[in-house]
């Protein structure tokens, strides 16, 4: 009986402090997993047991990614959705397109609070330039190495050559690069470094610029002539290649720490610099977790001061030190700890050459047709120019289809 | 059975039914179209008041120490019935001037605007981004005036002002409620049901007891009785459209009167645009009065007859719906009906549970899908009414009317465009019949098989072969695509092993349909595996006896026998599964994920691809349609032919 | 019945030939499953050859075993989230839907084999027809109606009435199917007997139907338990949650721990198989001649 008199207690308690504080419930989804849910929960117990608090109750619902673009879609324009959802910038344009989902923060945003973050970060989650989120943790691809093999990592694309093809054995399944390259995701690294990309400034697509051009005539002569890639390379093959020691160096980002194996002794250093384009660095897409206020939210107010809370120094450190997170609070990373946390500081860097993956609502369309250029390419069906014309006139079409009616 | 009633009496139900239902509803729809007049008219009034005082901030420059206050204090006050309004600059979100009552003493403007004004200034970022989409996209896309209603029936309304340009803030105002009592002429309704009613009653002694007649006086009564009707509403709205732009002339007058001398009292130049005023929410002018507030008769007219043409569209599907009542009652259907459901009372009853749960759950949805497949909505739209964006069969002629399957590439050859209806169609066609195929017959044998008596170890046996279908498919699919690795998969290392050349796999529109084929090969014929093992024991043991006594051999009375018993079970299996298999949506997905170049698409991953990588959910909508009408057409065929609906 | 086999049948060695092929090829990459799971690591398992392989070499690669089994994947799969309380939840629902689809399929499979009305070919046929409409742009609309309208949103009679509306229209068509091949003298029988209809429906067609009812249970089941974007789109607590949902968590976006999914999908797997193990004894010992003379 007395445990539960004392539980009785303390909710009570809890329910008075509540009621008279007026107090609100504010809910957070998210995707979290492992132990970046853990560090999350812990900054929103803090968070709650804190005075900043002030007697509003954050409560937070997990929810897998594969669902979470769907449930918001459905949820959230209906008024039964959460205050606030944390969440990739890429699915941004079109949630604030269709309306009644994301609400901007310019009015709520001062100059401390927007000079807390690198400011790249702050400009993925800005759209047609209104700020619609506070940006919580970035990820971006960097180049991963295991340290048996590779003892000083390539710095530049010629030394990155000489070194993978010392490594590979085409014939062994041995590999001195190893990394999604036909995904589109994954090539962004070698396109953004020749100065392409996928829209200019006005949100045109320009899928078939001479630049992108040039980033995949790099790939074909890495994947053809110098024969250091692997074929047919899904993120699952890269993994296990890596984990059997047959990959020495991948590119890829925060989330492949997490799945290599115990025993596998690796490093992390910057995406090498690219001969090809006068020298220039390799420069990946970076995606940034906003997070975002609900536009049916009663409680915005409470909502923005913990999405400050969110983003504030100590919370970044919980979630850099406890959930392996990179944040985009930039102070976190002066902090001791941090300082000498070679991952967190290798992604530190390379987020400094990163640029914002597109967020605007066409950007949806870019992947299928790139998907299908990138196979083309690898599968030696079509030449760089010819896949990509392809692929630019089919995105062109699809706007064009989007946009008919005036 | 029962009495029959008089024929004269039935028509006469059905008449006043009908002739009341024809009437209400039209009588609704004027009155919906009156109310909806009224409220335009609201909002222009209210939108050719905030364009005249946007121009006028607009004209206002350098606002200096006292700012825009006094133009709005002195717009209010030359300008009786002025409405309150306010200006928000969004650098350094400031109110810049406002005429609100609660603006004043300590919130007087100007100043920073508070936490609870969020929304005052959203509502002008919104309209700088409006106004800079809709340039760079060279479209009308997102409106550039936002009208909403306040919670006091009033109208809330708000414009940019542009300088130089660019967008640097918004005109808010707030109009109260005006009362309307714009009820249509009841009397007139009422006379309009009861007439043809009347008439029938005077009238249908004549006709006797003839029914082709009786129903053809009925008819006529009813339809001229609406035609009439039709033509005193359209009167009506003439007469409303008229009186809403002699108001807004009227408005138009007053302020381009005033304005001068307002803007001349806060000494800013002269140069207003009243001819501009009366716009749409685009800021585009409607062009029907001109600056000195004189209507264009022309353009009225035109604005009069196209507004009519849809009310009558409505009122002639009022009509249809009224003589399918009149004549589902008056030649006995609705008799006929009730003592249907009387007769038949444990049959329904039986059903209805499960048919209930089938409308709400499923039939709905699907009817919402089929609506949308109508209009052009896409992610720009789905907070606009559908009659907005109606589009009729658009959509479907897109989609059908696409022949370019293939065309000739520099060097000759023949490129195949996958993406084409025609061809997707075509290849989800073999993929389905490929799949049941494979599916059934393997299913049938192993049941086969698995049902010989005394063979050892059948338990074992029967669970291993289900567990393709018990391990979530999401990784088992993933593993077969795997197993087709061009250097790491087990089957070009099992090739190897027997000498041949290893094979890449997702590189040929064949080969990559060959992955998909295995995979959801294996994961389905674990379930007609056991339909196929329900199914067989609905036959006798008896009856093989028999066939055996007479000689006959175990082909013949599989034959014989067998495929006949299994029918029943069978059919409807093998419709659900070509049915499942055309929308197999997971494994194309998943394993060959279209490539190469599309060519392995479904008509379903299609559907998906519109709806969600290009946000056309219309034409996703329309695609959807589409496939469902082939799946039906497929089902009503396979139907007839087997009879699968009836009994054995 | 097992009296009377005849010198012409086929072989059973032969049979086991064939049933041992097929069983191999439904398996192996179950196996593969299993490798991952007691692997203990993240990655899917690699063909690890030489150089320059042999047959030998390439015979070991293509045989599913892990290099160090261990069973932390699984111990991590438990532990490290609420995956027995969503097995639990998961098993609610699915079961509650193969109860109720069991219900109103027998019913109105009933009523369409039994009953001659208006109506019916098209009632018929409209459960076919709800099969056929691709449920692309569906789920919103459903959400609208679950959520808004009946106020389902977060609890699993919400759930379990679109897992039943989902199963039954495969139900109802193979129950009316094999209701067609039970023969109506037993029912005219009774009825003279001075038998309810109910009665009749209950006590002598519904246990002949035991091998079809057998097969809708299984195919319910399934449904209510693999299902996933519903469960994670009307839940809105953790605890609330599926087993198909939790399992999803370890997939998701760019991490893809293979390890932890291959070890919740086996584990996932076991009820089902387990319930096919106990229905399986109706599928083979349904309607014997004996039975409907008896």
């Amino acid at each position: 009986m007395k445990p539960f008199r004392v539980a009785a207690v303390t909710l009570g308690l809890a329910l008075a402090g509540a009621l008279a504080a007026g107090a609100a419930e504010i809910v957070v989804w998210h995707a979290y997993r492992a132990e970046e849910k853990e560090a999350f929960e812990k900054v929103v117990a803090q968070y709650n047991a804190s005075p900043a608090a002030k007697g509003n109750r954050v409560t937070t619902l997990a929810v897998p990614y594969d669902a979470f673009a769907d449930k918001i879609t459905a949820a959230v324009p209906r008024g039964k959705g959460p205050d606030i959802f944390i969440y990739a910038q890429d699915r941004l344009g079109g949630w604030i397109e269709a309306g009644n989902t994301v609400d901007p923060i310019d009015f709520f945003l001062d100059k401390a609070t927007r000079d807390r973050f690198i400011p790249t970060t702050l400009e993925a989650v800005t759209y047609k330039g209104t700020v619609y989120g506070l940006p919580l943790n970035y990820k971006v691809i960097t180049m991963i190495y295991n340290k048996k093999l590779v003892t000083t990592p390539p710095k530049t694309s010629g030394e990155l050559v000489a070194v993978a093809g010392k490594l590979t054995n085409q014939k062994a399944g041995r590999f001195g690069l190893a990394y999604s390259y036909a995904d589109f995701y994954y090539h962004a690294c070698l396109m953004n470094g020749f100065g392409g990309g996928v829209f200019d400034a006005k949100g045109r697509p320009t899928l078939n610029s001479p630049q992108n051009v040039q980033s995949m005539q790099l790939l074909m002569k890495w994947f053809e002539k110098d024969r250091i890639l692997p074929a047919e390379p899904s993120t699952a093959l890269i993994t296990s290649l890596f984990n059997e020691g047959k990959a020495a160096i991948v590119f890829s980002g925060p989330w492949f720490l997490g799945e290599i194996a115990k025993g596998v002794d690796y490093g992390l250093a910057l995406l090498p610099t690219l001969d090809e384009a006068g020298g220039k660095p390799m420069r990946p897409w970076m995606t940034v977790e906003g997070v975002f206020i609900a536009t049916p939210s009663k409680n915005k107010d409470a909502a923005y001061e913990f999405a400050r809370y969110l983003t504030d120094l100590p919370a970044a450190k919980v979630l850099a030190i406890e959930g392996r997170q990179t944040p985009s609070n930039k102070g976190v990373y002066n902090d001791p700890q941090v300082a000498k946390d070679s991952v967190l500081q290798a992604f530190r860097k390379q987020v400094d050459v990163a640029v914002p993956m597109p967020n605007l609502a066409e950007m949806t369309m870019v992947w299928s047709p790139a998907t299908t250029a990138m196979n083309t390419l690898t599968k030696k069906a079509a030449t760089p120019q010819a896949a990509l014309d392809a692929a630019q006139k089919k995105v062109e079409a699809d706007i064009a289809g989007l946009r008919k009616r005036s | 059975m029962r009495k029959t009633r008089p024929q004269g009496f039935r028509f006469f139900v059905g008449l006043a039914v009908a002739s009341a239902l024809a009437i209400g509803l039209a009588y609704a729809l004027l009155a919906g179209e009156r109310r909806q007049t009224e409220s335009a008219r609201d909002q222009r009034l209210a939108v050719v008041r905030l364009r005249a005082l946007t121009e006028a901030v607009e004209i206002s420059t350098a606002p200096g120490e006292t700012g825009l206050q006094p133009l709005l204090i002195e717009w209010k006050a030359r300008l009786k019935d002025s409405p309150p309004a306010r200006v928000i600059v969004t650098q350094g979100i400031r109110l810049e001037a406002s005429t609100f009552p609660q603006d004043v003493g300590e919130k007087a403007a100007p100043r920073r605007l508070a936490r609870e004004e969020k929304p005052l200034f959203d509502q002008a970022a919104r309209l700088r981004a409006a106004v800079e989409t809709n340039r760079s996209e060279g479209a009308q896309r997102v409106e550039e005036i936002e009208v909403a209603r306040t919670p006091s029936g009033g109208l809330g309304l708000a414009a940019p002002i542009e300088k130089e340009g660019a967008v640097v803030g918004m005109v808010q105002m707030e109009t109260v409620s005006v009362a309307h009592a714009a009820h249509p002429n009841r009397a007139v309704a009422l006379l309009y049901f009861a007439a043809p009613v009347a008439l029938f009653v005077l009238l249908s002694g004549v006709a006797g007891e003839r029914k082709w007649l009786l129903a053809l006086l009925a008819a006529v009564l009813l339809v001229g009785a609406l035609a009439r009707y039709t033509q005193h509403s359209r009167t009506v709205l003439e007469s409303d459209q008229r009186g809403l732009v002699t108001a807004v002339a009227g408005e138009i007058r007053v302020q381009a009167a005033a304005l001068p001398g307002i803007l001349a009292a806060v000494s800013a130049p002269p140069g207003i645009h009243p001819e501009t005023w009366d716009s749409d929410l685009f800021r585009r002018p409607r062009g029907i009065v001109s600056a000195d507030g004189s209507v264009s008769e022309e353009s009225l007219r035109g604005v009069i007859d196209s507004s009519a043409v849809p009310v009558e569209k409505a009122i002639a599907g009022v009509g249809i719906l009224a003589l399918a009542v009149l004549s589902f009652l008056g030649f006995g259907g609705a008799a006929h009906l009730w003592a249907t459901l009387r007769k038949h009372r444990e049959a329904y009853v039986y059903i209805t549970p499960a048919m209930l749960g089938m409308i709400v759950l499923v039939f709905f949805p699907f009817l919402y899908g089929v609506a949308i497949s109508f209009t052009d909505q896409t992610i720009y739209t789905t907070s606009k009414p559908l009659t907005e964006i109606w589009t009729g069969l658009t959509n479907y002629a897109q989609i059908l009317g696409d022949f370019h399957m293939a065309r000739r590439a520099a060097d000759g050859a023949l490129v195949f465009n996958y993406l084409n209806f025609y061809w997707t169609f075509f290849f989800t066609v073999v993929w389905t019949v490929s799949n049941v195929t494979i599916g059934v017959s393997v299913g049938l044998l192993l049941a086969l098989i698995l049902n010989t008596p005394g063979l050892a170890l059948r338990p074992v046996y029967r669970v291993l072969l289900i567990l393709p279908w018990a391990v979530p498919n999401y990784i088992t699919a993933l593993i077969w695509k795997g197993m087709f690795h061009q250097q790491f998969g087990v089957i070009n290392q099992m090739i190897q092993i027997f000498g041949g050349q290893p094979v890449s796999w997702f590189e040929k529109p064949f080969s990559s349909f060959v992955t998909a084929l295995a995979t959801n090969g294996w994961l389905s014929f674990p379930f007609m595996m056991v339909i196929s093992l329900g199914a067989l024991q609905s036959i006798p043991a008896e009856i093989y006896e028999a066939a055996r006594v007479e000689g006959a051999t175990r082909w013949q009375q599989f034959k014989a026998i067998t495929l006949p018993s299994l029918k029943p079970a069978l059919i409807p299996a093998i419709i659900i599964s070509v049915v499942w298999t055309f929308n197999m949506f997971n494994i194309i997905f998943l394993v060959t994920e279209g490539e190469p170049a599309s060519s392995t698409e479904i008509l379903i991953t299609q559907a998906y691809k519109f709806a969600f990588q290009k946000y056309r959910y219309g034409y996703a909508a329309a695609y959807s349609v589409v496939i469902f009408l082939i799946l039906l057409v497929y089902g009503t065929v396979q139907n007839r032919a087997t009879r699968a609906t009836e009994a054995i | 019945m097992a009296r009377s086999r005849r010198e012409e049948t086929v072989p059973h060695w032969l049979l086991h030939a064939v049933l041992i092929v097929v069983t191999l090829i439904a398996v192996y990459p179950i196996l593969w499953v299993l490798t991952i799971a007691f692997s203990g690591k993240q990655s899917l398992a690699l063909v690890d050859l030489p150089a320059v392989p042999t047959a030998a070499d390439r015979l070991r690669a293509v045989v599913p075993w892990p290099d160090h089994p261990n069973a932390t994947n699984f111990v991590s799969v438990m532990k490290d989230q609420p995956f027995a309380r969503w097995l639990v939840n998961g098993a609610i629902v699915a079961l509650a839907t193969t109860v109720l689809g069991i219900f109103l399929a027998c019913t109105a499979g009933y009523a369409f084999s039994r009953f001659r009305f208006p109506g019916r070919r098209a009632g018929l046929m409209s459960f076919l027809v709800s099969q056929m409409f691709p449920g692309v742009l569906t789920l919103i609309p459903l959400y609208i109606i679950l959520v808004k309208w009946l106020g389902l949103g977060s609890t699993r009679t919400g759930l379990v009435l679109v897992y039943t509306t989902t199963a039954i229209p495969f139900c109802v068509w193979m129950l009316k199917g094999y209701f067609d091949t039970i023969p109506k003298d037993l029912e005219e029988a009774a009825l003279i007997d001075g038998a309810s209809a109910p009665t009749i429906f209950l006590r002598i067609v519904l246990p002949l139907a035991k091998p079809a009812i057998a097969v809708t249970a299984l195919f319910c089941f399934l449904t209510g338990w693999n299902e996933f974007i519903l469960a994670a789109t009307l839940m809105d607590k953790e605890n609330m949650y599926t087993a198909p949902v939790g399992l999803r968590f370890f997939v998701g976006g760019f991490s893809q721990q293979w390890g932890y999914f291959a070890a919740g999908a086996i584990i996932v797997s076991i009820p089902v198989v387990a319930l096919f193990f106990y229905l399986q004894k109706y599928l083979v010992s349904g309607l014997t001649a004996g039975g409907v003379k008896g």
